[in-house]
């Protein structure tokens, strides 16, 4: 049977690194994954804030009103998962693990006043190329029905299960662009300002460097979002958004992109003009 | 009980003149002269040729693209600062490179309604003289620093301002939500449309042919006043040839898997200049012993999603010509001059293409095949914006006085009563478009 662990508040993710850290250093010894805990994570009552949804929605370029961002629902609801990921029985290290996609039905609208109950879980332990992947899937509720539901895939490199691993063949052909981000090399502290996320990756090129980056890398979550707020209000007040981090981004660095109306939806991608490698692609697709 | 309003009669309003500055290229001859200096020159040139010395206009309305926050009542302070009345209101508009179209459509309507008789429609742009802001995060902590009481909040405020915060902003070209430039927007559009770069290279030397010869034989006289040494629009180059264009390096379009078309010498340069035009009914113009040139006879404007890429950036009159020419059931082939705005020739180009497709006609204007072909012969006969400059908001004010006097030159030389007709057409950033249809007085 599940056991549920209600948490009082939404924990800060940098205590949750720190945790993660030193059990990821401790796991390491281990010889590989086993089974994900039966355990779900709760917060009740999550208030926003305002001042903080402004600045992110400043940043990333939707407008400030009163409906939550589904990228901002992610950054407030996310830490409950990631506190199920710190578990010592968890599987999986949190440091070095990769956000590989994301995918986000937003069902209807969340409102600054709304109050809140998170929900995360860990589902879907599997092989991956080159590791093992997992699912985190966090559920946002008002008033007993789930308004948000992210599920966030993420791999564990050099972790290997045992079984068949799926082979991605995919290649990318860079489309027409629309559009251009230009990224400067504080985006990844801007972003870990608003959302928690001070992942040591996205802060310093000396940090990143630690984990074997060679320079600051954009947060996906921070891509993704700013694809959606691209879209804009064609995406509804209901709609689908996924998106597969393929290369990270790095800083400061140019995004060439592409965000265009695709049968009922729309899609999107993010690449690199010179070497035509792709960063991420997606999809925002209305729920009607 | 009281009588329901009578709707009000709609008559003719009128273009009866204009006058410009010539158009200087940044950095030249303007450097030092504001948005307020170079519409006051326009205005008094205006002043000075049809005699409105100390006149009580009805109103004017000018804009500038490039605007300082000072400048939040530029056409004000512009008629304040000059010959008119200052007894005259006066205010400003702001719609992109349609800034200058828009003052003459929505002039034009309040005289067509009554609520004015005279009106004078401009715009100014300096791309010399352009606003530097400082950084968001600098504005916002001097803005949090002025709203502090304590000291420990105007500490806090200080402690926000980082290093880097301190650069200054200047203005660009760059689309908002797409941060690629207009020129690089215009690059997808002509390779989407296959325009070559000699066939931009020949739009842009008829254009500067064509304004030269239109210097030569004085039909600018009545148009332009000197300014700060300039007679003539500073870019014109009446020497220029294919050779001599083709030899260019592409500008805009590198990155793409296309070979690159754009360069500077097809397209526009960054230009500094004014523009007005003298609207009247027919009864003030009668009064003040003035011609009629021509009637602005209706006008639509349009907007494309280039966003999310279902079209160009600046496409829009592609779409809004279509709609104006079916609400007058009037055709391509009954216009006798076609004004289409050179923001570059490719953005020339790529409408007529645009027209000319049994495709798009059929798919993008729901229309039975292709809209139709402009003859080249009445496209912009006088010259346009890559001969003269675009100093962004005049553009509009120079079309509309070129164009105007042209058609009642035609007109005149005819002796029949059949109309003479011209449609204008400019593009703007955020995907917006202007169109308009003049006919001769």
């Amino acid at each position: 049977m599940t056991t549920t662990v209600v948490l009082p508040e939404v924990p800060s993710l940098g205590g949750l690194y720190a945790r993660g850290a030193g059990l990821s250093l401790a796991r390491r010894v281990r010889s590989g994954p086993s089974v994900l805990p039966d355990v779900d994570y709760v917060v009740r009552g999550v208030r926003s804030d305002a001042s903080r949804l402004t600045e992110y929605q400043h940043l990333l370029g939707e407008p400030a009103s009163d409906v939550l961002p589904a990228g901002f629902v992610h950054v407030l609801a996310f830490p409950v998962a990631t506190a199920l990921m710190v578990r010592s029985d968890f599987p999986l290290p949190l440091v070095g693990l990769v956000h590989l996609a994301n995918r986000v039905t937003q069902l209807r609208p969340v409102l600054l006043d709304d109050e809140l109950d998170v929900r995360a879980s860990a589902t879907d332990l599997r092989a991956h190329r080159s590791g093992t992947q997992v699912d985190l899937v966090t559920e946002v509720s008002i008033d007993g029905s789930v308004a948000w539901r992210g599920v966030s895939t993420y791999l564990a490199r050099g972790v290997f299960l045992a079984g068949a691993v799926e082979e991605s063949s995919e290649t990318f052909d860079p489309p027409t662009p629309t559009g251009r981000w230009k990224l400067d090399g504080d985006v990844g502290r801007r972003y870990a300002a608003v959302s928690g996320d001070r992942n040591p990756i996205h802060l310093s090129a000396l940090s990143a460097k630690a984990f074997g980056f060679p320079r600051t890398i954009a947060h996906g979550m921070y891509t993704a979002s700013r694809a959606l707020a691209d879209v804009g209000a064609g995406r509804g007040d209901a709609f689908e958004w996924a998106v597969e981090f393929v290369k990270p981004v790095l800083l400061p660095g140019t995004v060439t992109v592409r965000i265009a109306h695709d049968g009922d939806g729309y899609t999107f991608a993010g690449w690199d003009s010179r070497s035509g490698k792709p960063h991420l692609t997606g999809s925002v697709t209305p729920l009607r | 009980m009281a009588q329901p309003t009578p709707t009000p009669e709609v008559r003719q309003a009128y273009v009866l003149g204009g006058n410009r500055i010539p158009f200087a290229r940044a950095g030249g001859p303007y450097v030092r002269a504001s948005n307020q200096d170079m519409l006051i020159a326009a205005i008094d040139g205006l002043v000075a040729r049809f005699g409105l010395q100390g006149e009580r206009i009805g109103e004017v309305a000018a804009g500038a693209v490039l605007k300082h926050s000072k400048d939040f009542n530029l056409t004000r302070e512009a008629v304040l600062g000059s010959a008119l009345s200052a007894e005259t209101p006066a205010y400003d508009v702001q719609q992109a490179c349609a800034t200058g179209l828009e003052t003459v459509v929505s002039l034009s309507n309040k005289i067509r309604l009554g609520q004015l008789e005279s009106a004078i429609a401009g715009g100014v742009d300096s791309t010399s003289d352009a606003p530097i802001a400082v950084s968001n995060r600098l504005r916002r902590a001097l803005l949090d620093l002025s709203r502090a009481k304590t000291t420990g909040q105007k500490l806090a405020a200080i402690a926000q301002i980082r290093p880097k915060d301190l650069a200054p902003v200047a203005p660009n070209t760059g689309e908002p939500r797409t941060h690629l430039s207009m020129g690089e927007h215009q690059a997808l559009t002509t390779a989407q449309w296959e325009i070559t770069q000699a066939a931009q290279d020949e739009v842009a030397l008829a254009s500067h042919q064509r304004l030269a010869a239109a210097y030569d034989s004085g039909f600018f006289d009545d148009l332009v006043t000197p300014f700060r040494g300039l007679t003539r629009d500073a870019n014109l180059r009446p020497d220029s040839s294919l050779e001599k264009l083709a030899k260019l390096k592409p500008a805009f379009g590198l990155g793409l898997d296309t070979t690159a078309t754009m360069t500077a010498g097809n397209s526009t340069p960054l230009s500094d200049g004014a523009s007005t035009v003298l609207l009247g009914s027919a009864d003030w113009a009668a009064a003040h012993d003035l011609v009629p040139l021509a009637s602005i006879v209706d006008a639509e404007a349009g907007a494309v999603d280039f966003v999310h890429g279902d079209d160009g950036l600046l496409m829009a009159p592609a779409f809004a010509v279509p709609r104006l020419l079916a609400r007058n059931g009037l055709a391509l082939a009954d216009f006798d001059y076609i004004e289409i705005h050179e923001a570059f020739a490719a953005t020339v180009l790529t409408t007529l293409a645009a027209w000319e497709s049994e495709e798009f006609g059929r798919t993008r204007l729901g229309l039975d095949g292709a809209f139709g072909t402009v003859d080249r012969d009445r496209l912009n006969v006088h010259g346009s914006s890559l001969a003269a400059g675009h100093p962004f908001a005049a553009t509009g004010g120079r079309i509309v006085a070129t164009i105007s006097k042209e058609l009642h030159r035609r007109k005149a030389a005819s002796g029949s009563d059949a109309p003479v007709r011209a449609l204008v057409s400019v593009c703007a950033a955020g995907g917006l478009g202007l169109t308009a249809i003049l006919e001769a007085a």
